[in-house]
């Protein structure tokens, strides 16, 4: 007993050394930089990159050397395994439109070396910190606040799910100098109700992914009545929202919306209780939710496929969730940002950049997490450019994204006056391939054609209401 | 100096308040027979509704009473609290998915899914829950073995355990759930509630199986019958002569083992999820609890209780506080620890 | 440990460096390292508070921390939430800490009737039922979190002016502190660890150890209610992650870092926890991973002393004192860290 006792001592006196060893070399590094940190924003960059070699030539101009992009993705918690898409994403632009080399064409985590703002007389840096989040608020919140304070960013691209979003961009309001581009969060409220003046989305929300897919259903497939089932959170309100603002426009109505509480495994029971005499669903469960709820629907209903029944958001044209559940969603109409059967040169020019970066996440193309982040720093870029790299007129540079057309690989997009994007939307089928484009809805904004505003209630379990009229000026072409 | 305090906390416990079960009883009888009554009515309008909900419950509690009966073998005979059985479970199910996508290829250019024969399904669910058992071995010999009788500190290394298992999964498995392919039809015709799942049967079936098995090795065999009084007096079992270190290890290594098979049967059946092991050892926590902690039977009523909850309160509870369901779990909580603070089928100590 | 005749110069020595710090510090390492320290010290010493006085290692502190802010953030005007009340935030926070302390009275009447391990059960299933409810009722909890909460006026800008909530959170963390110890001395304190210590004893000399318990719980319910409550002001927003089981374990680990028996402990735990957190990912080998190398040092901190920090400060002051002799140790190390958890 005494000798084990002795060890422990040793044991722990070995442990404290390593420990205090860590947090002084962790203090002397917080330090160093959080120093500079408080002087000011150029000042910061220098401890951020050791590797800087044109500081004399910025100091004799005057100007600005080195412009520190932060990127906010998840890595861990349910979608830290899409870090290396977000990443592909964020990259592929560097490479594109910054003259950036990829270290390993194969690992997107290796990084990019020698990315530049395009176009200056004097060579300005872009260089990157990085923050992980767990798809949690605070978690994203707390990393955005250490690359905006500590890491001195002055561009963050980011963060990836809808309450992230949220909240980031409640704090962009405080943070009027840095500017803030979302990654591929898509609750509506980051831009149309928060309105922060430095928050920028390059790609449309959640709602508008479901654009198209209301006139589809009642003008194509004849629906009358329908039930929405999606999980009880923010996004697929969102998501729902755009489906049922449509679908009642035109005259449908929604008889039940259901609401299987965030993080239910097993459906069986809701969809025991799901309405017989109805025309259809309309189906937003979320990323995990959707293989499980499909499987289970199928089991219960005794069908092979959902085709005809059931309409889906953004989750059931996943390529991912398609790999998962193969002729079970075969056939099923969905709502898309992105069409992976396009040929247009615009969707090949997009395929080729990302080919010529990371040969290997092509695959990703269709996989809105890559393209949300490309197009949000593409924009960053183009805004960059705009400006000569001149981050100090905070106001100037906003001034020039607010102008800023980026070219994706769905067209050219544009923002509104919420800065949120203009831009196409797809209503998909389900095929043995992937998805085949059925319709493009063009520029489909945000308000839905005016249904949704800053005085419009939030979406959410109840709203918005269905209520016949007004129909989105796409509706009409959707036609079978 | 543990030891002593050791003792007297169990002084306590024997000593601490304990309302007669006579008086539980009709407590809870009467909570249960409001809703039963509430459940009847509901079920009279809609047979096949009641029908398949119930069954749907019923399937749960079987899946939850294989998890749960691991997690409480452990704990009443080696008063450890196993933080990373949820992890174990989560574990059985990537492991069975991860050989099964070796053994079956799927083709990515293909949109038809291989199904599993026999032969693909039953041997990734033998090398899961084996590997499942083996690592459950490996924690109990290499970090819980020589802290045997501190609790808390065991619980603690397994804590430590999970949040490593749950990093990693994250990191090497996809963020999409996936689901374990079966060799069998997935639904069959049952008279009255039609369609209906067949793993979910199969599922149960197991369950009755693993429990009667359980209980056959309780009662009936010598290691059984050392088990048995462990749970009430490990003291007393050691000074015996018996190598208590062995029956821990093959017990440690049966609820690991019973962990895995759920975590492969719950893929099968619903889908692999990485979430799941919080999850899971929360509805281990729970069942244990309130059906007493160390005792089969009590497993196998708190899974049942908190099955058939989780089935009506999707249903039948008014939309507007269908999210306030899980308070339903915490009232469960509350009643059976109100009248039984070692839960319905425990004892203290 | 420290002498009795030094216990009042380190102390106020402490408090003044915790003074003039965020005037040296930048504002961020103010706000997002010192203040986060500060709000979870205290979180951690509501747990060390019941650990160290009562024997009990509560997992439901986080739970009842949702409970306060979440409170707050619907008593007051914010975006989500309910938005029926549009309360002023010093009245907010008055019910948010009865709401919270009728809470931990209800689940402590429940749970002081258990011991040891089984207590620390309950608690975790109480601690994550209480976030499961959050994150499905949306109606307490936002759509989104909830965001926006508006703080008390004299802290103007968090930006601006982040030294201001450390104060705040300085003065509640110091009060916090001389509460627990304060507490400890008086007569209920007293009977509080008698029962710890000897609960048929002091049944048997007529306490009723129920109720002392349930109290004792409710008063750990405040202290982490005021942890709550102080999230809110400086976050200006919560969500149902916030009390996640990761955070659960997280604070947890603060405890135990810090000791789970001496109340400083908590905040010493609380600032090495999230000087790792903001450190660790600029760790080359860590990268992303920064959960599996916090599980790592946890474990290794479990593994080698259960004491943490503070239990091998005091191992090697004993050490250094007195020449070592064997099994003679006075409480500290491996036996002190759980007691009445040790078992048997």
């Amino acid at each position: 007993m005494s000798t084990d006792k002795r060890r422990w001592k040793w044991l722990s006196a070995a442990f404290l050394a390593i420990l205090i060893g860590v947090v002084a070399a962790a203090c002397g590094g917080s330090d160093s930089e959080t120093t500079t940190a408080a002087e000011d924003t150029a000042a910061a960059d220098t401890a951020a990159a050791d590797t800087a070699a044109a500081e004399d030539t910025a100091a004799a101009a005057g100007g600005e050397t080195k412009i520190v992009m932060g990127f906010l993705s998840n890595c861990e918690g349910p979608f830290g395994p899409f870090w290396d898409a977000t990443l592909a994403g964020y990259y592929t632009a560097l490479v594109q439109y910054a003259g950036a080399t990829p270290v390993d064409p194969a690992d997107p985590k290796a990084g990019v070396t020698g990315a530049m703002v395009p176009g200056t007389d004097v060579p300005i840096e872009l260089n990157t910190n990085y923050g992980c989040s767990d798809d949690k608020a605070d978690k994203a919140l707390a990393e955005a606040k250490r690359l905006v304070e500590q890491e001195g960013v002055n561009v963050l691209i980011g963060p990836l799910s809808g309450d992230e979003g949220i909240a980031v961009a409640n704090y962009a309001l405080t943070q009027p100098d840095v500017t803030f581009l979302n990654g591929i969060s898509g609750a509506q409220d980051t831009t149309l109700k928060v309105q922060a003046p430095n928050f920028y989305r390059f790609f449309s929300d959640g709602a508008q992914w479901t654009a198209g897919l209301g006139a589809y259903a009642y003008n194509v497939l004849g629906w009358r009545t329908a039930v929405t089932i999606g999980d009880d959170y923010s996004f697929p309100y969102t998501q729902t929202a755009g489906f049922v603002s449509e679908f009642c426009s035109l005259g449908g109505t929604i008889e039940e919306r259901i609401w299987p509480a965030l993080g239910e495994t097993d459906y069986s029971s809701y969809i025991a209780k799901l309405p017989k005499d109805v025309d259809g669903f309309f189906l937003d469960v979320g990323g995990t939710g959707t293989v499980q709820f499909v499987n289970q629907y199928t089991e219960v209903n005794g069908e092979d496929s959902l085709q005809g029944k059931v309409m889906g958001g953004a989750f059931i044209s996943n390529p991912q969730i398609i790999a998962e559940l193969g002729n079970k969603v075969k056939g099923v109409v969905a709502g898309s940002a992105l069409p992976s059967d396009a040929t247009t040169p615009e969707w090949e020019a997009y395929v080729a950049a990302i080919e010529a970066a990371f040969p290997d996440q092509t695959a990703n193309a269709a996989n809105i997490f890559l393209a949300g982040y490309y197009n949000n720093t593409v924009a960053a870029i183009k805004g960059l450019e705009a400006v000569a790299g001149n981050i100090d007129d905070a106001a100037a540079y906003h001034a020039a994204l607010n102008g800023t057309e980026i070219e994706t690989g769905v067209g050219p997009v544009t923002i509104d006056g919420n800065r949120n994007a203009v831009m196409d939307n797809f209503v998909v089928e389900v095929t043995d391939t992937g998805t085949k484009t059925l319709f493009v809805v063009p520029a489909v904004d945000q308000s839905f054609g005016g249904a949704f505003s800053t005085e419009t209630p939030n979406p959410d379990r109840e709203n918005p209401e269905c209520v016949a009229g007004n129909p989105p000026p796409w509706a009409a072409s959707i036609t079978g | 100096m543990s030891a002593n305090e050791g003792l007297k906390a169990k002084h306590v416990a024997t000593a601490g308040p304990r309302v007669s079960w006579s008086k539980g009883t009709i407590f809870l009888l009467a909570v249960l027979a409001v809703a039963v009554l509430g459940i009847g009515i509901q079920a009279a309008s809609d047979a096949t509704l009641f029908a398949q909900i119930t069954l749907n419950g019923l399937t749960l509690a079987g899946l939850y009473f294989i998890v749960a009966s691991g997690f409480t073998l452990i704990f009443g005979l080696m008063r450890v609290v196993n933080m990373a059985h949820g992890s174990f479970y989560m574990l059985g199910g990537i492991i069975a998915f991860l050989v099964q996508e070796r053994m079956l290829k799927p083709d990515p250019t293909s949109f038809d899914l291989p199904t599993a024969t026999f032969g693909s399904f039953v041997l990734p669910l033998v090398i899961a829950t084996f590997s499942v058992a083996l690592l459950g071995l490996i924690i109990q010999q290499v970090f819980l073995r020589w802290n045997q009788g501190q609790e808390l500190r065991q619980a603690l290394i397994t804590i430590a355990i999970s949040i490593i298992v749950a990093d990693q999964a994250v990191a090497r498995f996809g963020g999409i759930a996936k689901e374990i392919s079966v060799p069998i039809e997935r639904s069959i015709e049952l008279p009255i509630v039609g369609n209906y799942g067949t793993m979910r049967l199969v599922m149960l079936l197991v369950a009755v199986v693993v429990g009667l098995l359980l209980l056959g090795l309780i009662t009936r065999t010598r290691f059984g019958m050392i088990v048995r009084a462990g749970v009430d007096d490990r003291q007393m079992v050691t000074a015996l002569g018996i190598d208590i270190q062995k029956v821990f290890a093959v017990a440690f290594l049966l609820g690991a083992f019973l962990a895995g098979l759920a975590g492969v049967l719950g893929g099968s059946v619903n889908s692999v999820n990485k979430a799941d092991d919080g999850k899971f050892l929360l509805i281990s926590l729970v069942i244990v609890i309130v059906g007493g902690m160390g005792s089969l039977t009590g497993a196998a009523i708190g899974a049942l209780l908190l099955g058939l909850i989780d089935s009506y309160s999707d249903v039948y509870l008014p939309d507007a506080i269908t999210n306030y369901g899980v308070l339903l779990t915490f009232f469960l909580l509350v009643f059976v620890l109100a009248v039984r603070p070692y839960g319905l089928f425990g004892r203290p100590g | 440990m420290i002498p009795a005749r030094l216990q009042w110069p380190v102390g106020i020595a402490v408090v003044a460096v915790a003074c003039v710090l965020p005037f040296v510090v930048s504002g961020f390492t103010t706000s997002q390292i010192l203040t986060r320290a500060m709000i979870l010290g205290i979180a951690a010493a509501s747990l060390i508070f019941l650990a160290s006085l009562g024997g009990w290692v509560s997992l439901g502190q986080t739970g009842l921390y949702g409970v306060a802010g979440f409170a707050v953030g619907n008593f007051v005007e914010a975006d989500g939430g309910s938005k029926t009340f549009g309360m002023n935030i010093w009245l907010a926070t008055i019910l948010a800490l009865l709401v919270t302390v009728a809470v931990g009275l209800l689940i402590g009447a429940i749970a002081s009737r258990s011991e040891g391990i089984y207590f620390l059960m309950i608690t975790l299933a109480f601690g994550v039922i209480i976030k499961l409810l959050f994150e499905k009722a949306t109606d307490l909890s936002g759509f989104g979190g909830i965001n926006q909460i508006v703080q008390p006026e004299i802290f103007g800008s968090a930006q601006l002016q982040p030294e201001r909530i450390y104060f705040v959170c300085l003065v509640v963390s110091i009060a916090v502190y001389l509460g627990v110890r304060y507490f400890a001395r008086t007569p209920f304190g007293l009977a509080f660890q008698g029962i710890r210590d000897n609960a048929t004893r002091m049944k048997a000399l007529g306490y009723n150890v129920t109720l002392i318990r349930t109290i004792a719980f409710g008063i750990g319910a405040l202290i982490a209610g005021l942890a709550g409550v102080l999230n809110v002001w400086w976050n200006t927003q919560i969500s149902p992650g916030t009390i996640d089981i990761g955070p659960l374990i997280f604070l947890l680990m603060i405890a135990i870092i810090g000791g789970l028996y001496r109340i400083e402990g908590a905040w010493i735990g609380a600032l090495i926890y999230v000087i790792l957190d903001n450190r660790l990912r600029s760790v080359e080998l860590v990268g992303e991973r920064v959960a599996t190398a916090l599980g790592i040092i946890f474990l290794l901190i479990v593994l080698l002393s259960p004491g943490g920090v503070m239990g091998i400060y005091e191992s090697i002051s004993r050490r250094v004192r007195r020449p070592p002799s064997g099994d003679d140790a006075p409480a500290g190390g491996e036996g002190a860290a759980a007691p009445g958890v040790a078992g048997d």
